[in-house]
């Protein structure tokens, strides 16, 4: 049962993340290599707020989605012009940084939380309390899958009325033909800034959700890696809508579960794992490059 | 319809007392130092309706992009008080006023002054469908502010709601109201662009610049368009600038109450009176005068009237004898996707398309716009599979050999659109295509970027190089004469004549009546 509900929480922290990403790559049609930083933002801000500032669960998953919000001028602020290519190789130099940022920003002898000592480097920050709001501990394993799924179910609801709503469909415009949207007068830059924000924001909620869950965060969380993770969730499930992430999210979370039960030894599983990603990237592009319940296909 | 047309806009008196709500001088602008528009002045009154006519390559596009904000001018001034308000953009900028962001000269900025445009290539949203794709040129609307969407409130619903049925009401008045759902690449190029005007005045247009908005149509597609900005005009006094194809400009040189002409990067203003004259003097072959001129006196045209409005007429030059079978396409079926485009019943027969080009033949297929007559080039050139039926080049059967196979034994096919190569230069297309003369209207491009050609350039060029290639003995051209000014549709109307061995099949947007010298079925 625990096993079942610790993939419910993966499950529900990544179709928050998925649901962010679709935003950029879904209704901007910028492909981003960033996010894992962003989930790493809101990990870390979650981590430093409640650990070294006690604040409870909500105050502190505002401070990472605000932060990131704001951080995420670094990739929209590209976006005003770039797009393509040069666009993922602005978003992937943001990662980077982010990564360094968080590997290198700490000296062993200062106190974790103190400006010289912010992310406690490679070893990372341990001893995440779990979930507490309005005096109601989330300490166990059932609560904070439900307490995952209503957060998930916060974000879906929001990020329904937005993406359904007359911002959504000038967004879908504006990915559609930029100089077009342009032309009536739609102020492309502004809702830029807007999406990106948001899509931030909402990828450092799944960040907070992971810490509080795991107790633990470290530098491997904004790896490319997990960026290539997030972004295959969001390319295989399909971008465009709402359905789409969600498939990707369970597709993508559910194929390392199943290569668990061929007895692939430990040492290989993870060769495999990247193997099945690759190959199931290279046949949704052939056979399916709007993804399995996408409605839109990038360029 | 030229005479309701003629009623239906302000007479030139009347137009010229309108208040000015544009006014420009010494627009310049040089693209790699060569100069396309040299100080242009000109000015706009409400209710006006100007043709924009000049050559390829004269600056029509250029001038276009200037005056609605899509590129900026290198000097001059634009000023601008189509909403009331009055504007002024004086160039070059200095370059404090380029660090403040909210004081660009953008096309954004311009529409929400009121002025609006048209593309070439229509640029719908394609994943929207047609009631989304006029109700997102609504300005000021609450509910794309992100905040204000998430609460929804009655304001927002009550605006959103009526935004959407009016638009589904302008999607009605344009006979589209049984398309409402319907995703924008799935509708008719002339339906595409009727939504597009209705989008850019959704938007609040007071002054609409249209890129060739007749371009591609048939009769019936030209009539619609026709109709739909003559009660723009009348009903709501918008001030149309239209650039046009040469084949059209008469239609319109009824209407207009200026035409503003381009040349070399000078600029003139003149009544459509003056230019009709012109226009009679120097008049384009129609496409039948040409096919008569080309069969001359012993030659032959036969007509085969095909399913859906089309027809498809072989011309056998005067002096040969039907020659031997070079194409032969037998029963011919394709699917687009999952639609049967040609073999469907209705457009085609049944059984599907057959037809043969011979020897010295120049076969014209006119069909209506949604014919699928690029879909049937395609085909043949195995751009797309064919679902049933046979291809044969000189007897031998090819539906099952590749694009490049196909080129290789003498297939040369010009597409519509998207029929250069945008990031080569001039002279590494040439290069590319083996091309030894140059000819001498693009000597002086050679060095210049596709992407930097205009329309009509690049048209020449793509003609140059599927003409030119010795390898080719089958030439498929698919709307040839689109975006040519008058001298370039002579000289390729004269080029046009299959040598020993070859044959040539063009296909044209079935307007034949309105063609050339405007005698169209709507006078």
């Amino acid at each position: 049962m625990n096993y079942l509900l610790h993939l419910l929480i993966y499950l529900n922290i990544y179709v928050i993340v998925a649901l962010g990403l679709n935003i950029i790559v879904g209704y901007c049609g910028r492909l981003s290599l960033a996010q894992a930083g962003y989930f790493a933002i809101g990990s870390y801000a979650y981590a430093l707020a409640s650990v070294k500032l006690h604040w409870g669960f909500l105050p502190a998953v505002a401070l990472g989605a605000g932060l990131a919000a704001l951080l995420s001028l670094a990739i929209s602020l590209p976006s005003w012009r770039l797009k393509g290519d040069f666009f993922v190789m602005v978003s992937l130099a943001v990662q980077v940084v982010i990564l360094s940022a968080i590997y290198n920003w700490y000296r062993p002898d200062a106190q974790l939380g103190t400006w010289l000592n912010l992310t406690n480097g490679p070893a990372g920050i341990s001893g995440i309390p779990r979930p507490d709001i309005f005096g109601i501990k989330f300490d166990t394993i059932g609560s904070l899958a439900m307490l995952a799924t209503v957060t998930a179910g916060i974000c879906l609801t929001l990020g329904a009325l937005l993406l359904r709503s007359p911002w959504g469909r000038v967004l879908q415009a504006m990915r559609d033909d930029e100089l077009a949207a342009r032309g009536l007068g739609k102020d492309v830059r502004l809702l830029k800034l807007q999406a990106f924000a948001i899509a931030c924001a909402l990828i450092a909620v799944g960040g907070a959700i992971y810490g509080a869950y795991v107790n633990f965060t470290d530098p491997s969380i904004a790896s490319l890696d997990q960026s290539v993770l997030m972004l295959c969730m969001v390319i295989i499930g399909g971008m465009g809508n709402f359905r789409g992430p969600l498939a990707g999210a369970l597709t993508l979370l559910a194929l390392p579960e199943l290569l668990r039960f061929l007895n692939i030894p430990i040492a290989l599983a993870a060769e495999v794992r990247l193997m099945a990603y690759g190959l199931l990237l290279v046949l949704m592009m052939h056979f399916r490059p709007q993804g399995l319940l996408g409605s839109y296909r990038i360029e | 319809m030229s005479l309701i047309l003629a009623q239906a806009c302000l007479p030139v008196s009347e137009a010229a007392d309108s208040p000015v709500i544009l006014r420009s001088q010494g627009i310049s602008k040089a693209f790699g130092g060569q100069k396309v528009l040299d100080g242009i002045s000109l000015q706009l009154r409400r209710g006006e309706v100007v043709l924009l006519r000049g050559d390829n390559g004269s600056g029509k596009t250029t001038l276009l992009n200037i005056l609605s904000g899509n590129i900026e001018p290198d000097a001059g001034t634009i000023n601008l008080s189509a909403n009331g308000s009055t504007e002024i953009f004086a160039f070059p900028r200095p370059w404090w006023k380029q660090l403040n962001p909210f004081d660009h000269f953008t096309p954004e900025r311009l529409a929400r002054e009121g002025v609006g445009r048209t593309w070439q290539d229509i640029r719908l949203f394609s994943t929207l469908n047609l009631r989304d794709n006029i109700a997102v040129a609504s300005p000021d609307q609450l509910g794309e502010n992100p905040l204000l969407a998430l609460f929804k409130n009655s304001a927002i619903r009550k605006q959103e709601t009526s935004n959407l049925t009016e638009s589904q009401e302008m999607l009605e008045d344009l006979g589209l109201g049984t398309r409402v759902t319907a995703s924008a690449d799935r509708v008719s190029l002339g339906q595409s662009k009727r939504v597009a005007i209705s989008r850019a005045a959704r938007a609040g247009a007071r002054i609409l610049f249209l890129d060739e908005p007749l371009a591609g149509l048939d009769g019936a597609g030209i009539k619609q368009v026709l109709n739909m900005l003559e009660a723009l005009v009348r009903d709501e006094n918008v001030t149309l600038v239209i650039v046009e194809h040469v084949f059209n400009i008469p239609l319109l040189l009824n209407w207009a109450t200026t035409v503003w002409t381009l040349k070399r990067g000078h600029f003139s203003v003149q009544l459509p009176a003056e230019v009709q004259e012109e226009v009679k003097a120097d008049g384009v072959n129609n496409l039948r005068s040409w096919m008569l001129e080309l069969a001359g006196s012993d030659g032959q045209i036969i007509d085969r009237p095909l399913a859906g409005g089309a027809t498809f007429s072989t011309v056998i030059p005067s002096g040969r004898q039907p020659g031997k079978v070079l194409l032969e396409v037998s029963r011919l079926m394709v699917h687009r996707g999952s639609r049967l485009i040609i073999g469907d019943g209705s457009n085609h027969p049944t059984e599907g398309m057959s037809f043969t080009l011979r020897e010295g033949e120049v076969c014209v297929l006119q069909a209506p716009n949604g014919w699928g007559k690029s879909t049937l080039l395609d085909a043949i050139v195995g751009l797309l599979p064919i679902s049933n039926g046979e291809i044969r080049l000189r007897g031998q059967p090819i539906q099952s050999l590749s694009a490049w196979d196909r080129a290789n034994l003498g297939l040369t096919f010009l597409q519509s659109r998207n029929n250069t190569f945008s990031n080569l230069t001039v002279e590494e297309s040439l290069r590319l295509t083996e091309q030894v003369s140059l000819p001498e209207s693009l000597s002086p491009l050679l060095t210049r970027k596709i992407s930097d050609l205009s329309g009509g350039q690049k048209q020449k060029l793509a003609i140059y190089t599927a003409l030119r290639s010795d390898q080719s003995r089958i030439r498929l051209l698919d709307e040839p004469f689109s975006m040519l000014d008058r001298a370039s549709i002579q000289q390729l109307q004269s080029t046009l004549r299959p040598g020993t061995g070859e044959a040539i099949l063009i296909s044209i947007p079935g307007n034949p009546e309105i063609q050339g010298d405007g005698k169209s079925e709507y006078e």
